[in-house]
C-alpha cells in the first residue's frame, strides 16, 4: 500500500513562495493529476515528493513513514522528466539497467526486467540502440521503462506529453493509462493540458499559484468546480460577473445586466459572484425548468458537428454550444435568440481576483 | 535523515554530503592556502618596516625618480648613426618604472585592439579567395614560443633586418632603415605575441552576432561604416574589451620582451624586469621594496580585470537574441576591401607570423647576423635528445606539468561541479570569484609571494622548498602551485561549458533512481564531460610546459630543477649561439602545442549531441 501524503508544504525560491502549504491526499493505485498553468507550482510539488527539492516547511509521507528530507534515492519514488533525461553515452538496454545496477541486482535478472520492461513499453529490439537514434516517442517509452523496471512505489511523470507531437501524445496517453493499470501502481501525474488531465486521471488536483484550489474526479471538477478559476481553467465556458440580490435559504437570486434570475443554489457569503455556465449545457429550445435569455446574435462559429452561438445580451457575450441542425445552422447575426438555462446547470461562485 | 540549515546556506543542499562539501572545500581552501595566504604574507612584508607597520617601502617607490618620472628622459625616436648609416632609432621616453609599465600596457591593448578586431571582422565577415590559408596561418602567432619569438622579432626589426631589407631596400617605403629597440620594441613584440588572443576573442563575438540584428538595422538604412560604428561594433565590444584586458594583463606581467630587449636600458625600466631582476641578484634577501612593487603591479591588474568585468557585466546583450543556429553573415569584399585584404592585411599577417617561422629558422642555423640566418644545421634539433642538461629539463617539465593538470582538472571540476549545480550556496559566489581572480594575477607576483611565503612560513621555512636553500631548494611545489593555481580559470571555463551542456536532469533522474550523489557523478557526468575534461587536460599541459612568469624566477635558483624556460631563458642571455639552442626548444614546444591542439580538437569535435534539451 503506498499513499502518498503530503502536508502543509511550504517552498519559496529566492524570497518568492511556490508552495503556499499545500496539502494532498494520493491513494494507493491511483493515478493522480496535478493540473495548472505554468507556475502554479506543479513541477514543484512532484520535485519534492521525488526528493530533488525539499519544503521549507510540512512534511511528505508514503504510507506511515516520512520521507520529507529522505534522499531521492532511498525514496523508491521514480521521476520521468520532461525532457526524458536519458543519457546520451549509455544504449537503451544500459539507460534502462541502470537503476538495476545501482541495486546490485544480479546480471541475469537485470537482463530479465529489462526485457520485460521494454515489451511494456512496446520497444523490444531497441536495447542496443542509441537515444539519439530514437524518435521522440520512443524516447519517452525508454525514460519510462528506465523508471518502472526498479518497480517504483510511486512513478511520478513531469509533463510527459508535452514534446510529443498531437497524434503521438494521444497515443501514449492510453499507453500510460494501460500501463498504470497493468501493474497496479500509484501515479502522480503533471499537466497543463485539462483535456489530458481528464482523459487520464482518476483525480485530478487543479493548482494555481501555489495553492491547491479544488481536487477531485474529472467529472467534479469539470461540472461542480468550487472556485471561478477551476471553472475557468477548465476548457471553455461562460464566466459571467453578477449580484446577488435576494436570498431564500440555499436559493439565491442574481441579477447581471437587466437580467434577472432566481432559484439558484448557493451558500457563500459574498455577494459578488460569478455565473458559471458551460456552453453545451446552454439550449436553443425551452425545456423543463429553464431560464430564459432574450438577447440578439453576435456570431456564429462553425466547428462541422457543432456549432458556437455567441450571443450578445447588453454588454456580455454568452457561448451556448448546439449540435449542428438546419434551424441552428440557419442563424445570422443581429438576429434576436433566446438562450434557455436549466438553473442546475448554472454554478454560482463567489467572484475571484484572477 | 538529519537536515541542516548550516549545510542549506553555505552548500547550497539541505543533506549535508560530502562529495558536495569536498566540491566546495578543495577549491576554496587550495585557492586560500595557495594564493590568498601566500599575497598576504607579501603584504605583510611590504606594510614592514623595522617591525612595524609602515609606508615606507611604497614611499620609497613613489618618491624615486627611478619609478616615477614625471619630466621623461630619452626619445621617442631619433636619426642616429649605425654602421656608417643614419637610421631612425625607435627607443621611447622614461617616465619611470611604474608608468612606463602601464603606458606600455595601454598601449599594447590599444594596438592588439585594433589589429585582432580588424583580422577578426576580415575572416567574420568576408568571403575571399586563400580565406582558409589565412585561417590555418591566423593560427600561428597563437604558437607560445617563450623568449625566442621575441629574439627574432628583435632581429627583424635591426637596421639590416628583415624589415628594412623589404621596405627599405627593396620596395623603397622607408626614406630611411628604421631600428626598434627600447619600450617601441617591448611593445612592437608584446603586440605580435598577444594579438590573436583579442582576434579569438573578437571573431568569436562578431560570429554570435544574430544576422537579424545587422539586417534590420541594413533595413532601416544604416550601412557600411555607420552600421559597423552602430551596431556591429557595440554588439562584439564585450568581447574584444574581455581579449584586450586578458592582453594588458599579460603585457603587465610580461618578462620575454624586457629580458630580450635588456640591451637597452630603458628596456628594464619595467615592473616586471625590476621583480624579476629582484631575484637575479639576490635570492637570499627577500627585499621588501620589491613586495611592495608586486603589490603595486597587483592592484593595476587588479583594477583593470574589475573595470572589465563591470564593463562586460553591463552589457550581457548575448542572452537578448533568441532563437537558433544562424548562419553568419558574410559577403564578397568591394574592390577597395580587397585591396586593403591584399595589401594591408596579408602584409601585417604575414610579419606576426615571421617571429614563430624565424624561430624554427634559428633552431636549424648556427648563426644569425643581419638579415638572413646562416649555416643549416641540425645539432640544436639533435642537442634536445642528446644533451643532458636539456633532455634533463625537458624531464622536469614534463613532470612539473603533469603533476600540475591531475590537480588543475580535479581543481576545475570539483570548482565548476558546487559553482554550476548548487548556485544559491552562500560559497558559491566566493568560490567562483575566487577560481576566476588568477586571470588578474601577474605570474611574477606569484613568484614573488611564494618566494615569501616559502621561506618565512613554517614548515616550508628552511625545508627544501624554501627558496633561500639556493642548492638545496626544489621548486616542483612551488612551480606546480603556480601553473594550477594561474592555469584554474581557463581550465574551469572549459570544463563548466561541459557542465552546461549536460542538463542538470540527467544527473537528478540517476539518484532519483537510486545513485548517490558520488555514482552519479561518476557513472553519467563524467563519460558526458570526458571529452571536455581531456580537452583541458591537454591545453593545461601545454600552458605549463611553456609557463614564464614563475619558471624563471623560483624554476631558475637550482639549476638541477631548472623547467623548460628556466634553461631558455638562461640560454638567450648567455653566449653567443645559444639562442640557437633555445629556438631548438622553442620548436620542440612548438610541436607539443600543435600536438596537443589538433588532438583536443579532433577528440572535442565528435560530441554527442544532447538530446531532449530545449
Amino acid at each position: 500500500m503506498v499513499e502518498v501524503k503530503l502536508e502543509n508544504i511550504v517552498k519559496t525560491f529566492d524570497g518568492t513562495i511556490a508552495l503556499k502549504g499545500i496539502s494532498l491526499h494520493i491513494k494507493h493505485k491511483e493515478l493522480f493529476t496535478l493540473l495548472g498553468p505554468s507556475g502554479c507550482g506543479k513541477s514543484t510539488t512532484l520535485r519534492i515528493i521525488a526528493g530533488l527539492d525539499y519544503p521549507d516547511s510540512g512534511h511528505v509521507y508514503f504510507g506511515d513513514e516520512e520521507v520529507t528530507y529522505l534522499p531521492s534515492y532511498q525514496r523508491g519514488a521514480v521521476l520521468v522528466f520532461q525532457n526524458y533525461a536519458l543519457w546520451p553515452h549509455m544504449t537503451v538496454f544500459d539507460n534502462v539497467a541502470y537503476g538495476l545496477k545501482i541495486r546490485k541486482v544480479p546480471k541475469e535478472e537485470i537482463k530479465k526486467k529489462v526485457e520485460w520492461a521494454l515489451e511494456l513499453v512496446k520497444l523490444k529490439g531497441f536495447e542496443n540502440r542509441y537515444p539519439t537514434q530514437l524518435s521522440g516517442g520512443q524516447q519517452q517509452r525508454v525514460a519510462i521503462a528506465r523508471a518502472l523496471v526498479v518497480e517504483p512505489k510511486v512513478l511520478l511523470l513531469d509533463e510527459p506529453l508535452s514534446n510529443l507531437d498531437a497524434k503521438l501524445r494521444l497515443e501514449m496517453r492510453s499507453e500510460i493509462r494501460r500501463i498504470q493499470r497493468e501493474l497496479g501502481i500509484t501515479v502522480i501525474y503533471v499537466t497543463h493540458d485539462q483535456e489530458e488531465a481528464m482523459a487520464i486521471s482518476d483525480r485530478i488536483a487543479v493548482m494555481n499559484v501555489g495553492t491547491v484550489e479544488q481536487v477531485g474526479t474529472p467529472r467534479d471538477i469539470y461540472e461542480r468546480p468550487k472556485t471561478e478559476f477551476v471553472a475557468s481553467f477548465m476548457g471553455k465556458t461562460n464566466v459571467i460577473p453578477a449580484k446577488v440580490v435576494e436570498r431564500d435559504g440555499d436559493r439565491v437570486t442574481v441579477e447581471f445586466e437587466s437580467f434577472r434570475l432566481d432559484g439558484l443554489h448557493y451558500t457563500e457569503k459574498s455577494d459578488n459572484v460569478v455565473l458559471v455556465i458551460r456552453p453545451e449545457r446552454i439550449k436553443l429550445r425551452p425545456g423543463e425548468n429553464t431560464i430564459s435569455l432574450n438577447g440578439t446574435v453576435d456570431l456564429i462559429e462553425y466547428y462541422g458537428f457543432f456549432i458556437e452561438v455567441v450571443g450578445l445580451f447588453g454588454e456580455t457575450r454568452i457561448i451556448a454550444r448546439a449540435i449542428s441542425d438546419k434551424e441552428v445552422a440557419n442563424l445570422k447575426p443581429t438576429q434576436p435568440v433566446t438562450f434557455y438555462i436549466d438553473r442546475d446547470d448554472i454554478i454560482v461562485l463567489p467572484k475571484q481576483n484572477l | 535523515m538529519k537536515v541542516s540549515k548550516w549545510s542549506e546556506r553555505f552548500f547550497g543542499t539541505p543533506l549535508p554530503d560530502p562529495v558536495v562539501i569536498v566540491s566546495f572545500l578543495f577549491p576554496l581552501l587550495y585557492l586560500v592556502g595557495f594564493l590568498v595566504i601566500p599575497v598576504l604574507v607579501m603584504l605583510g612584508t611590504a606594510f614592514k618596516y623595522n617591525g612595524h607597520f609602515s609606508l615606507y617601502w611604497f614611499k620609497s617607490i613613489f618618491e624615486s625618480n627611478y619609478y616615477f618620472n614625471l619630466h621623461p628622459g630619452d626619445y621617442l625616436v631619433k636619426t642616429i648613426e649605425y654602421g656608417g648609416k643614419e637610421v631612425y632609432h625607435f627607443y621611447g621616453w622614461d617616465f619611470g618604472v611604474v608608468p612606463n609599465s602601464i603606458i606600455v600596457s595601454i598601449t599594447v591593448m590599444i594596438l592588439t585592439t585594433l589589429l585582432g578586431t580588424f583580422f577578426a571582422f576580415i575572416m567574420a565577415r568576408y568571403e575571399f579567395p586563400g580565406k582558409n590559408i589565412m585561417r590555418v596561418l591566423l593560427f600561428i602567432p597563437l604558437l607560445v614560443t617563450p623568449f625566442v619569438n621575441v629574439v627574432v622579432v628583435k632581429k627583424m626589426f635591426l637596421p639590416d633586418g628583415i624589415i628594412n631589407w623589404i621596405f627599405y631596400e627593396h620596395l623603397h617605403i622607408f626614406p630611411k632603415p628604421i631600428w626598434i629597440d627600447g619600450l617601441v620594441g617591448v611593445i612592437i613584440a608584446q603586440t605580435i605575441t598577444y594579438y590573436p588572443i583579442v582576434y579569438l576573442n573578437a571573431y568569436a563575438s562578431f560570429i554570435n552576432i544574430d544576422p537579424s540584428l545587422e539586417e534590420q538595422a541594413e533595413n532601416l538604412g544604416s550601412k557600411g561604416f555607420h552600421l559597423f560604428r552602430t551596431v556591429t561594433l557595440p554588439l562584439a565590444m564585450p568581447g574584444i574589451m574581455a581579449g584586450a584586458i586578458l592582453v594588458g594583463i599579460f603585457s603587465l606581467e610580461d618578462l620575454a620582451a624586457p629580458i630580450v630587449f635588456q640591451g637597452s636600458a630603458i628596456a628594464k625600466k619595467l615592473m616586471s624586469y625590476q621583480i624579476y631582476s629582484s631575484f637575479v641578484s639576490g635570492f637570499a634577501v627577500g627585499n621588501p621594496q620589491m613586495a611592495a612593487l608586486s603589490l603595486i603591479m597587483l592592484a593595476i591588474a587588479l583594477i583593470m580585470f574589475f573595470a572589465v568585468r563591470w564593463y562586460v557585466g553591463l552589457r550581457q546583450y548575448a542572452m537578448l537574441s533568441k532563437g537558433g543556429r544562424w548562419k553568419p553573415r558574410v559577403a564578397k569584399p568591394k574592390w577597395w576591401q580587397a585591396l586593403i585584404i591584399a595589401f594591408v592585411a596579408v602584409p601585417l599577417l604575414l610579419i606576426t607570423i615571421f617571429p614563430q617561422i624565424g624561430v624554427v629558422l634559428l633552431a636549424f642555423s648556427k648563426t644569425w647576423y643581419g638579415t638572413w640566418p646562416s649555416g643549416f644545421t641540425l645539432d640544436n634539433m639533435k642537442a634536445i635528445v642528446t644533451q643532458p642538461d636539456i633532455k634533463r629539463v625537458i624531464i622536469n617539465s614534463v613532470i612539473y606539468s603533469t603533476v600540475a593538470i591531475v590537480i588543475i582538472i580535479f581543481l576545475s571540476l570539483t570548482a565548476s561541479y558546487a559553482s554550476s549545480r548548487f548556485k544559491k550556496a552562500k560559497l558559491a559566489p566566493i568560490l567562483d570569484s575566487l577560481a576566476t581572480i588568477p586571470i588578474a594575477v601577474p605570474g611574477i607576483v606569484i613568484a614573488m609571494s611564494y618566494f615569501f611565503f616559502f621561506s618565512t612560513v613554517p614548515p616550508f621555512k628552511g625545508s627544501i622548498f624554501d627558496p633561500t636553500n639556493l642548492l638545496h631548494f626544489f621548486p616542483g611545489a612551488a612551480l606546480i602551485l603556480a601553473y594550477s593555481i594561474r592555469r584554474l580559470p581557463f581550465a574551469a571555463r572549459s570544463i563548466s561549458a561541459g557542465l552546461q551542456q549536460v542538463h542538470v536532469s540527467l544527473e537528478e533522474v540517476a539518484m532519483n533512481l537510486g545513485a548517490g550523489r558520488w555514482k552519479a557523478l561518476t557513472s553519467i557526468l563524467l563519460p558526458l564531460i570526458s571529452l571536455n575534461l581531456l580537452g583541458g587536460a591537454m591545453l593545461s599541459f601545454v600552458y605549463c610546459m611553456s609557463e614564464t612568469s614563475v619558471g624563471i624566477t623560483l624554476g631558475s635558483i637550482n639549476s638541477t630543477w631548472y623547467p623548460i624556460t628556466a634553461k631558455m631563458k638562461e640560454l638567450i642571455i648567455g653566449a653567443v649561439g645559444s639562442a640557437n639552442l633555445a629556438a631548438a626548444l622553442g620548436v620542440f614546444l612548438m610541436l607539443v602545442q600543435i600536438i596537443a591542439i589538433v588532438i583536443a580538437n579532433v577528440i572535442t569535435k565528435q560530441r554527442y549531441s544532447f538530446i531532449g534539451l530545449t
